[in-house]
């Protein structure tokens, strides 16, 4: 502490401990192998603790016995997939098998191979329609789904009891009543639990949204700031900012630690869930009674089921198509599928899954939905963007101070503008 | 190594019979013993630098797939970003607050800690706790703490009357740097405060004596004596924690983690989110933004230096 310490090793200190934070990936050629793989890297999104881990460890196994090819497997968080996926894009080292909520980008820059290299007919036939569309990107079908949710209206069944309400509402008007009857219980109830916050908000604008006719694309063109949208972004706001019926600040609420988690207590009326969340309910949170209803409805038409899939891109490698290929047709033969979707809670993506599933009257609420279900547009690689600013800044448009046609028009210039 | 280990370089044990004069080794022989050091700094340090530097000056896109050459378009577009300006007001406010708070209660819990008192032993081992524990745990016990709904804050102050309904303390505005600053300081105490403990006990105790025997006061005594003397361990209590403080991501990334936009961000959080969470998404981007972050913390950490005398503090 005495003279040994300079000005200069101090500030080298600083360099180092700068630098290293700030080093972000590296850009290094892409490494390419003559003949066949022996082994695929396959990566993952950990959808639970309980289930991820054990279905694709066997997976591997059977993979590896039937194809005598190794394949290494990799599961990573859902919130440090995206930057994991992007560096190892980055620095050239894709994986064979990439489990994301988005493909369009990578099929734009032409990484991806398309279902006529690499999944077999009979497979691409038993996909549900509404998923091979938005798995398809300029004609070509690259993102394969590897399950799907779709979202409906929990409520409270004891809360409602409470407040004297016996029906789940049906229009926008009937659920601001009723999200104010159950606020007025007090005792710290809340009648509408609105995540709004940047995990997840683009799936909450979105539901609402569909359900008063709105969209974010038709025809081919982006329509974020049309009126309906603008209309349904203000009803959102005023749910928490003149109704006072949600939790408190909305837009500062993620949806697992934050709605769910209100819901999960007892405490809010409703709350937008999917099947993940039932399971929860049915296990650990066995003293919240609810039941499920479609979305009640902001323009008098029927209501309308928001769904959302995940997928198994791959990329293109040399040597790696026939793996790949054998990848798939094993993911997609009944049992393992199925198995994986059941164990998690999700909803089957393929007409044969459907049968399957229809068994379980838990799920027939989602089931039979789920062939006309409305998707947000994956398919166009501006959407990948979109749904970041949506995510990122939607808290801001419906705070007390917020402006939700600005926030629209916005992201309809942002959309406009491709960038 | 073995061949140099086999008796040609005993310099520690044997001093005196060295056969040259310090500073004149043979460059190989020096870089033998100098390799792994050498290898490690090349890998940890100058690697990723100038990947970092390569990095900035490329576009890519979305997914992280380089386009071509970017020549200087992601540093203006840095620094015309209209966040810019919040997130380097956020980033003096944290630094600031959190230093300043640090040195004032770690100058005062050293003190504390260098008394005998029954007890001590344990009372050491209380405060090096937040340090042995991961900044990403500390982070998300505050976070739980400070829960609007749950947390044991609000619960705590309810019931003794201080306020009358929940304090949104990482969401409201006005509360959410407050209670990260709050986060911040906890984290740092552990080790300001033995740094300082450990200048406490550099200082001899005869000085003491002549300050008593000349009739000082306590006061008079900690302030002329107690902390001159203290000075070079406050100036790299100062200097590090700058460092760490500016570079601090788990705590800002997690207590703001549910807050949107970036009216709650660091310099280094707006990094990440413009890498991988904003809708820029670009890696080009984040990367000048990196070399924007080394250069600010250099530059802060020598101005500081400059202006509180550095060469002769440690002359004493």
């Amino acid at each position: 502490m005495k003279k040994s310490l300079r000005l200069g090793a101090i500030l080298a200190a600083a360099t180092v401990a700068s630098l290293t934070l700030a080093s972000c990936g590296a850009s290094a050629p892409s490494t390419s192998t003559s003949g066949s793989v022996k082994s695929i890297k396959v990566v993952i999104a950990d959808y639970s603790k309980a289930n991820t881990g054990p279905f694709w460890k066997a997976f591997a196994t059977k993979y590896e016995k039937t194809t005598g090819i190794k394949l290494n497997l990799q599961i990573i968080e859902w919130n440090d997939l995206d930057q994991q996926s992007s560096t190892m894009v980055q620095s050239g080292n894709v994986p064979d098998i990439l489990n994301e909520n988005a493909y369009a980008s990578y099929a734009a820059d032409g990484l991806l191979y398309n279902s006529d290299e690499v999944l077999p007919a009979a497979t691409k036939a038993d996909i549900i329609p509404a998923f091979v569309k938005s798995g398809t990107y300029k004609g070509k079908f690259y993102g394969m789904p590897d399950l799907s949710s779709a979202r409906a209206l929990f409520y409270n069944t004891d809360l409602f009891t409470k407040a004297g309400i016996t029906a789940p509402p049906t229009t926008w008007d009937d659920f601001t009543a009723d999200a104010k009857k159950v606020t007025a219980l007090g005792g710290g109830s809340i009648g509408y639990a609105q995540p709004l916050g940047p995990e997840e908000a683009q799936a909450e604008f979105a539901i609402w949204l569909f359900n008063n006719g709105g969209d974010f694309k038709k025809d081919g063109k982006w329509t974020l700031n049309s009126p309906e949208n603008i209309k349904t972004l203000e009803y959102m706001k005023s749910l928490s900012v003149t109704e006072g019926v949600t939790q408190n600040n909305p837009g500062h609420t993620n949806r697992t630690d934050g709605a769910f988690s209100l819901f999960e207590q007892g405490k809010a009326g409703m709350v937008v869930g999917f099947s993940p969340l039932q399971g929860a309910l049915d296990t650990q949170f066995k003293g919240v009674k609810y039941a499920i209803a479609p979305m009640p409805s902001g323009d008098g038409a029927a209501p309308q089921t928001y769904g959302v899939t995940d997928y198994l891109m791959s990329f293109k490698k040399k040597g790696n198509q026939d793996a790949v290929k054998a990848f798939y047709k094993l993911y997609y033969s009944p049992d393992e599928i199925n198995t994986w979707i059941k164990a998690e809670g999700f909803l089957p993506v393929t007409t044969s899954g459907l049968k399957v599933f229809g068994s379980d009257p838990k799920l027939k609420v989602y089931l039979d939905t789920l062939p006309n279900i409305h998707l947000t547009p994956t398919d166009d690689p501006e959407w990948d963007k979109i749904a970041l600013t949506i995510k990122q800044n939607i808290g801001l448009a419906v705070a007390k101070n917020g402006d939700p046609k600005k926030f629209l028009d916005d992201l309809q210039a942002q959309a406009e503008a491709g960038k | 190594m073995a061949i140099a280990t086999t008796g040609r370089v005993p310099a520690r044990s044997t001093p005196r019979r060295r056969r040259r004069t310090p500073g004149t080794a043979r460059a190989w022989e020096a870089l033998l013993w100098l390799g792994p050091a050498l290898i490690l700094i090349l890998g940890v340090v100058v690697y990723p630098a100038i990947t970092l530097v390569a990095t900035s000056f490329n576009t890519y896109d979305i997914v992280g797939l380089r386009k071509g050459p970017a020549g200087f378009t992601n540093y203006t577009n840095f620094l015309t970003s209209p966040d810019l300006g919040q997130v380097v007001w956020n980033t003096t406010v944290w630094v600031a607050a959190v230093v300043v708070l640090t040195i004032l209660v770690g100058l005062a819990l050293a003190q504390f800690l260098s008394k005998e008192f029954f007890g001590r032993r344990f009372v050491r081992w209380a405060v090096i706790v937040p340090w042995a524990s991961a900044l990403v745990i500390t982070s998300q016990l505050f976070r739980l703490m400070f829960d609007y709904y749950h947390g044991i804050i609000n619960q705590f102050l309810m019931g003794l009357g201080i306020i009358h309904k929940p304090v949104d303390w990482l969401g409201d505005p006005a509360f959410t740097m407050p209670s990260m600053i709050a986060v911040g300081v906890f984290v740092s105490i552990p080790f300001t405060a033995y740094l300082f403990v450990a200048g406490l006990n550099a200082i001899p105790t005869d000085v003491y004596e002549a300050a008593r025997i000349d009739g000082a006061g306590a006061w008079r005594t900690y302030r002329d004596i107690t902390l001159p003397l203290l000075r070079p361990a406050i100036l790299i209590g100062v200097v590090l924690n700058m460092i760490y403080v500016f570079n601090s991501f788990p705590v800002i990334w997690i207590l703001n983690g549910s807050n949107p936009g970036f009216g709650n961000d660091t310099l280094i959080t707006y990094m990440y989110k413009l890498a991988f969470k904003s809708s820029q998404h670009d890696v080009g981007l984040a990367a000048s933004a990196g070399l924007f972050n080394v250069l600010i913390i250099l530059i802060a950490v020598g101005v500081y230096l400059r202006f509180v005398g550095w060469r002769e503090a440690t002359k004493a």
